[in-house]
C-alpha cells in the first residue's frame, strides 16, 4: 500500500505544483516511523506469509487429535515439541490469532492513510492541469485546428459525454479552455471496499473466535475438562454459562432424550456450554439409498425455553437447521442412543448348558465374574445396517451390488489387569459360500483388523447345536462315557488297552479342544522321538476324528436328528462338522471365554446435534458482498481520465494559407494503464480529427 | 453547434440495431426456462431463482458473446434429441446400450467420450499448425474444441436426465463427485480459452492450453475405467443443498482461468527464451507477442480470482447451513484460502508494484500447482469434511 500512497502523494504534489508553482509542495506530516511499519505492505506480507504456512502445517497435521495419538505418532519429544508450538491446535493458538489481530491492524492503519486521498482522487477532475502537464500524461497529442474555440469546446465535451465521461469545463485567463473528463471514479471505491472488507470480516470472525475463552483461560478462570466422567463430576471451571457470547459445539441426544447442556472442543479436552432452552428429540429417521449409503436423516425435535409460551415444533435435517433466536440448531450426525439388548452369554469353558441371561444397553457397563476371573463388559455401539459389496453370486441372484450382513453389536470385554478385547459381533447369521454363519469378530488393537470367528448356524438357523456340541467336548469324562457306550469293550482287547485307548482319546479331545489341530501336533513335536513322530500323528489324527465324530454324532442323535449313532448323516450336517471343528480350533484366539449372543433388541437411535452462536456471521457475510462487489469495482471499472485542451492562437498565422485558429492538444489517462487505453485514446483522437477535418 | 446537437448527432450515428438475432436468443432462452420450470418441478424457492438467474445471465452472455448462442442452441437440441430418444424407449436407462443415437452419440458417457477425443485430437492439430503456420488447420482445431465443448456440455445435462432415470431418488446435478467436475473443469476452461482466442484474435496459444486439457481429459480416462468413477451415485445428505449449484461452477470459473493463466504463462516462457536467443526466432513469430500474452494472464487471473472468492464466500454460506460454520479450518477451505492469498498476491505484485514479465508467468504456472493441490490434493491425501470426492 505504501506504493500507491506515494503514487497519490506525487500526483497530489505534481498538480498544485504546476498550478501554483510558488507554493511550496504539499507535505504530509513527517510520518510517524511506527504508523508507516504497521501499515507498510512488507509487514502485511510476512504477516499473510506466516499466516499461510501455519495454514498449512494445520492441513497436514491431523488436528484436535487426543494427546496419545500424536505421541504415537511423533514419538513423546517431538509432540511435545509440536504441542507447545500449539501446532495441534494451530487455528485457536494465541499466536495465530495475534497474526490476525496484527493483519487487521496494520490494514486498517493502511485503509485510514490512504482513504482521504482516494476520495479526494475520485472527486477531482483535474481540469486545471496546464498544458505543459498534459503533455507528460502517458497518451498525449497535439494537432493545430481552424474551428473556433466554442465549437470545439461544445463538440469535445458533447463527445466526452456520448463516450460515458463526466466533463468539467475550466477557463483560464489566457483564453484556453480545458474540457476534463473523468470515468469509472468507482475503481477507487473498489480498493477502498475490498481493504476495508478485510477488516469487517477479521472483526466479524474475531467476535466468534474464542479469544474471549483464551482470556479466562490465561486469567485461571476456565479450564478443559480432559476426563471422561459424567456431568455432576465436572469441575465448574469448565462451565460455561447461558451468555456465552459465541460458540460451537455438538451433542447427541437419544430419542426420547432431552438436553439443555454443549459440550464445545477446547484444547486437550472440551468445555460444557449451558444453553437457554433444551431440546428434545422426540424421533429420530435415517433412510438410505439401495446402496447403503445415507439417503436423508432428520430429527423430530422440540425447543422449549422459559420465554416461549409453547415450545417449537420442528424437523432439522442437513443442509435446513432450526433457527432459534440467534441460535443454529444443526443436524450433524446421528450415533446409537443406547439400544437394549437382551443377550445370552455362552459360557465357552462350561461342561454344562447353563447360559447367562444378560439385559444391558448401548454404553453401559456390565460387571461379571468367571471361573477365569472378573471382566467388564463395555456396550459401545450397535449398527443397525452393515452394508458390504455382494459377492458375485449373490449379485446374480438378487441383482443387486451391495448386501446387507444386519445388525451389529461392538463392545469391550476387559480383565481386571485393563487389557480389552474388542467385538464385533453380527447378530443374525449371514451367508457365507452356501452356508448360514454368526460372525463374531475380535481384536485387541485399534489399528488392527478385526479377526472373524464363523460359528456355524444349525438347521433350524441357531446357535443351539454348536454349543451343545462344544459343551460335550468341555466335558471330558462325558464323552469317554459316551465312547465307551458306542464302543464297548470286547475280547479281542484287554482291559488295560482299552483303559489306555480311553485316556488317549481323553487327552487327545482335550489338546484338541484348548488348541485345535496345532495343540496335537506341538504336543507331539514335544513328547513323541523324531523317527516316530510321522506314525503317531497319522495315528492321533485318526483318533481324534473319530472321537470327534462319536461326540458329534451323540449331539445329533440328542438333538433328535438321528436316532442312533449308525445312521447316514446329511451332506450339510457334514459340511456343519467340517466348519463347528474349524471354528472350535481358533477358541483359543478368541480372548475371554464368552460369546454374546443377542437374542432381542430395541433399536434407540441418536440424533448427533451441532449447535452454534455466531453473533459474527451477519458480520461476516456483510463483509465478504462488499469483497465481491469490490473485487468487480476494482477489475471491470477502470478510471480514466481525458483532457482536450484547446489553445486560442494569440494572432493569427500570417504565413500559411490556412488560417488556425487553435491548438488542440488531448491527453488520456488510466490509472491501470492496459493495452486497451491507448486504443480508445487513438480512437478518441481520430474521431476529433475527422471532425476538424471535415469542418475546416 | 451546442453540445445537446452534438450528443444527439453521436447517438442517431452509433446506434445499434436490436435484431431479429437479438430476440430469437430472448426467446430461446425464455423458453427452455419455462420448460425446465414446468417439467422438472420439486423446486424450491432458491432453485427457482437460481433458474431465473441463469436464464437472465445466459441471455447476457450470449448477447456479450455471440458464439455461445450457437453452443448453446446446439448442445440444446443434441440433449433434445437424447432425451426423447430415451422417452421413446420408456425412460428405461438401458436404452443408452441399444438405441442408436444414446449408444453413439448422445447418451451421456457417449457424448464424454466423443468430448475427450476431441480434445486430444485438437491438442494434437493446434501444435500441428504451430508448426505449419496454417490457417486452415489453426480452424480445424478450434473448431475441435468448440465441437468438444459441446458434446461435453450435452454430457453434462443428459447425465443430470439420466440420474432420475435411473432411480428418482439418485437424481442431482452433475457437479457433485469429482469425476462430474473434471467434465465441468475441461469445458469451463475450454470455453473460456476460445473466448479469449476470439477475442485477442490469436489461435497460437491453443496447443498450451489444450495441454492442461488433455491432461485432465487423461484423468477422466483413467478415472473411468481403473475405478469406475463414471457410474452416477446418489448424493449424500450434505449435498442435497441448492447451494451446490452456485458454489461448485463459480469455483471453476476460478480454476478454469487460472489453469488457462498457467498455460499462456508457459507459452510466453518458452517464447521469452526463444527470443533472447534469437530475436528473429520464427516460433516467435507464430507466437502473439509477449504483451498481449501477458495481458491475457492478467484477464485471466482476475477473472478467475473474482468467480473464485465468490465461490469462497458462497462456499463459507453453505458450510455455515450445513455444518454449522462458515469456517471450520477444514483443509479444503484453508486450501482454497492459501489459493485466494496466492492469486491476490500476484494481483497486487501487478497492480501496485507493476511487475511484468517472466517472473509473473512462472509465478502463475507455481500458482496452478497450488491450485491442483488445494483441487486434488487434498481430497487424496489429506482428510476432513470435503473428502467428498476420494479416488
Amino acid at each position: 500500500m505504501t506504493e500507491i500512497n506515494t503514487q497519490a502523494h506525487q500526483e497530489n504534489s505534481k498538480h498544485t505544483n504546476q498550478n501554483q508553482p510558488s507554493q511550496k509542495p504539499k507535505q504530509t506530516k513527517k510520518p510517524n516511523q511506527f504508523w508507516n511499519f504497521l501499515g507498510s505492505m512488507n509487514l502485511a506480507v510476512t504477516l499473510l506469509m506466516m499466516l499461510s504456512i501455519a495454514s498449512v502445517i494445520g492441513t497436514v497435521l491431523k488436528q484436535n487429535q487426543a494427546p496419545q495419538d500424536y505421541i504415537v505418532q511423533f514419538g513423546p519429544f517431538w509432540a511435545d515439541v509440536f504441542n507447545s508450538l500449539g501446532l495441534f491446535h494451530v487455528y485457536g493458538a494465541l499466536w495465530f490469532v495475534l497474526v490476525l489481530i496484527f493483519l487487521l491492524i496494520s490494514t486498517s492503519v493502511c485503509v485510514t492513510r490512504n482513504t482521504p486521498s482516494f476520495l479526494k482522487d475520485m472527486k477531482q477532475f483535474s481540469e486545471k492541469l496546464s498544458r505543459t502537464a498534459l503533455q507528460h500524461q502517458p497518451n498525449n497529442t497535439s494537432f493545430e485546428t481552424t474551428i473556433d474555440l466554442e465549437k470545439q469546446q461544445n463538440h469535445a465535451t458533447a463527445l466526452l459525454q456520448h463516450k460515458g465521461y463526466k466533463t468539467r469545463v475550466h477557463q483560464r485567463d489566457d483564453g484556453s479552455v480545458t474540457v476534463a473528463g473523468l470515468k469509472g471514479r468507482w475503481n477507487r471505491l473498489g480498493y477502498l471496499f475490498t481493504h476495508i472488507s478485510i477488516i469487517i470480516i477479521c472483526l466479524g470472525a474475531l467476535l466468534d473466535s474464542n479469544l474471549l475463552l483464551k482470556y479466562r483461560e490465561l486469567t485461571g478462570n476456565l479450564q478443559a475438562e480432559t476426563r471422561a466422567v459424567s456431568l455432576d463430576e465436572i469441575g465448574e471451571k469448565s462451565w460455561l454459562d447461558a451468555d456465552n457470547l459465541s460458540f460451537r459445539g455438538s451433542i447427541n441426544v437419544p430419542e426420547g432424550g432431552k438436553t439443555d447442556i454443549l459440550f464445545l472442543p477446547y484444547e486437550d479436552g472440551f468445555l460444557v456450554q449451558q444453553l437457554p432452552f433444551s431440546i428434545e428429540n422426540t424421533n429420530f429417521r435415517v433412510e438410505y439409498y439401495d446402496t447403503g449409503m445415507p439417503k436423508s436423516f432428520e430429527s423430530d425435535l422440540v425447543l422449549t425455553a422459559p420465554e416461549l409460551e409453547e415450545p417449537i415444533k420442528a424437523t432439522i435435517a442437513v443442509n435446513y437447521p432450526l433457527y432459534y433466536k440467534n441460535y443454529a440448531i444443526y443436524q450433524s450426525s446421528f450415533g446409537d442412543g443406547g439400544t437394549k439388548l437382551n443377550l445370552k452369554v455362552h459360557a465357552l469353558k462350561s461342561p454344562r448348558i447353563n447360559p447367562l441371561n444378560l439385559d444391558s444397553n448401548i454404553n453401559s457397563v456390565e460387571p461379571l465374574k468367571t471361573p477365569d476371573g472378573k471382566f467388564n463388559i463395555e456396550f459401545n455401539d450397535f449398527k443397525m445396517h452393515n452394508i458390504v459389496p455382494a459377492s458375485d453370486e449373490l449379485m446374480a441372484q438378487t441383482g443387486k451390488k451391495m448386501h446387507n450382513n444386519g445388525p451389529t453389536i461392538i463392545f469391550k470385554v476387559r480383565n481386571e489387569q485393563g487389557k480389552a478385547w474388542e467385538y464385533e459381533n453380527y447378530i443374525a447369521p449371514s451367508m457365507q459360500e452356501g452356508r448360514l454363519f454368526y460372525m463374531t469378530g475380535v481384536r485387541t488393537l485399534n489399528s488392527e483388523p478385526f479377526r472373524y470367528m464363523f460359528i456355524p448356524a444349525d438347521e433350524n438357523r441357531k446357535t443351539e447345536r454348536f454349543f451343545n456340541f462344544l459343551t460335550l467336548l468341555n466335558n471330558p469324562n462325558e464323552s469317554v462315557q459316551i465312547f465307551s457306550a458306542q464302543y464297548p469293550k470286547n475280547e479281542q482287547i484287554s482291559d488295560e488297552n482299552y483303559q489306555l485307548q480311553q485316556n488317549l482319546l481323553k487327552q487327545l479331545l482335550v489338546l484338541f479342544r484348548a488348541r485345535g489341530y496345532e495343540g496335537i501336533k506341538d504336543f507331539i513335536s514335544t513328547n513323541v522321538p523324531a523317527e516316530e513322530q510321522e506314525v503317531v500323528t497319522k495315528y492321533y489324527f485318526e483318533q481324534v476324528s473319530f472321537a470327534l465324530q462319536v461326540i458329534y454324532l451323540e449331539t445329533l442323535k440328542r438333538e433328535e436328528v438321528i436316532p442312533d449313532h449308525d445312521s447316514d448323516i446329511s451332506e450339510f450336517n457334514k459340511v456343519w462338522f467340517d466348519d463347528a471343528l474349524r471354528a472350535i480350533s481358533s477358541l483359543s484366539r478368541y480372548g475371554p471365554p464368552m460369546y454374546f449372543e443377542v437374542e432381542n433388541f430395541t433399536q434407540i437411535q441418536s440424533t448427533g446435534l451441532q449447535i452454534t452462536k455466531s453473533p459474527g456471521k451477519d458480520t461476516v457475510y456483510f463483509g465478504s458482498a462488499m469483497l465481491i462487489i469490490g473485487v468487480f469495482f476494482l477489475f471491470y471499472v477502470r478510471q480514466r481520465r481525458v483532457w482536450i485542451h484547446i489553445k486560442p492562437n494569440s494572432e493569427p498565422n500570417a504565413e500559411s494559407d490556412s488560417v488556425s485558429n487553435a491548438e488542440v492538444t488531448i491527453a488520456a489517462k488510466d490509472n491501470k494503464n492496459l493495452p486497451e487505453t491507448t486504443k480508445e485514446f487513438d480512437e478518441l483522437v481520430d474521431k476529433l480529427k475527422q471532425f476538424n477535418n471535415k469542418n475546416a | 453547434m451546442q453540445k445537446e446537437t452534438y450528443l444527439d448527432e453521436f447517438k442517431s450515428a452509433e446506434k445499434k440495431a436490436f435484431t431479429l438475432r437479438d430476440a430469437a436468443w430472448i426467446a430461446f432462452v425464455i423458453l427452455s426456462t419455462l420448460y425446465a420450470w414446468t417439467q422438472y418441478g420439486h423446486m424450491d424457492g432458491y432453485e427457482i431463482a437460481i433458474l431465473i438467474g441463469t436464464a437472465i445471465s445466459l441471455i447476457w452472455l450470449g448477447r456479450f458473446w455471440p458464439s455461445m448462442q450457437t453452443v448453446t442452441v446446439v448442445s440444446g437440441l443434441m440433449t433434445a434429441l437424447a432425451l426423447w430418444t430415451y422417452h421413446n424407449h420408456g425412460n428405461a436407462i438401458t436404452a443408452n446400450e441399444t438405441a442408436f443415437f444414446l449408444r453413439f452419440l448422445v447418451s451421456s458417457q457417449s457424448a464424454i467420450m466423443w468430448m475427450n477425443t476431441l480434445f486430444v485430437l485438437a491438442t494434437v492439430t493446434y501444435f500441428i499448425a504451430l508448426y505449419n503456420k496454417s490457417d486452415f488447420t489453426y480452424k480445424t482445431a478450434a473448431f475441435m474444441v468448440w465441437a468438444a465443448s459441446t458434446f461435453g456440455l450435452v454430457g453434462m445435462f443428459v447425465r443430470w436426465r439420466e440420474s432420475y432415470l435411473i432411480n428418482t431418488d439418485y437424481g442431482h446435478i452433475p457437479v457433485s463427485s469429482l469425476y462430474e467436475v473434471f467434465i465441468l473443469f475441461v469445458v469451463m476452461t475450454a470455453l473460456m480459452y476460445l473466448y479469449y482466442e476470439q477475442r485477442y484474435k490469436t489461435r497460437a496459444l491453443g496447443g498450451f492450453v489444450m495441454l492442461v486439457i488433455s491432461a485432465a481429459v487423461g484423468f477422466i480416462l483413467w478415472y473411468t475405467f481403473d475405478k469406475e468413477a463414471h457410474v452416477i451415485q446418489p448424493l449424500v445428505p450434505a449435498l442435497q443443498s441448492y447451494w451446490m449449484k452456485i458454489h461448485v461452477p463459480a469455483n471453476f470459473v476460478g480454476y478454469g482461468a487460472f489453469s488457462i493463466a498457467a498455460m499462456i504463462g508457459i507459452a510466453y516462457l518458452i517464447t521469452e527464451k526463444s527470443l533472447k536467443k534469437n530475436p528473429e526466432s520464427s516460433f516467435a513469430a507464430r507466437m502473439p507477442s509477449l504483451e498481449l500474452m501477458d495481458d491475457v494472464m492478467y484477464k485471466t487471473i482476475s477473472l478467475g480470482f473474482a468467480f473464485f472468492t465468490i465461490a469462497t464466500v458462497l462456499g463459507a454460506m453453505w458450510a455455515a447451513e450445513a455444518w454449522g460454520g462458515y469456517w471450520s479450518w477444514d483443509p479444503k477451505e484453508t486450501w482454497a484460502l492459501i489459493v485466494w492469498l496466492n492469486y491476490a498476491a500476484w494481483l497486487h505484485i501487478r497492480m501496485s508494484k507493476g511487475w511484468r514479465g517472466a517472473a509473473m508467468s512462472w509465478w502463475a504456472f507455481i500458482g496452478l500447482l497450488i491450485t491442483t493441490f488445494a483441487f486434488l490434493g487434498v481430497n487424496m491425501f489429506l482428510s476432513g469434511l470435503h473428502s467428498y470426492g476420494e479416488l
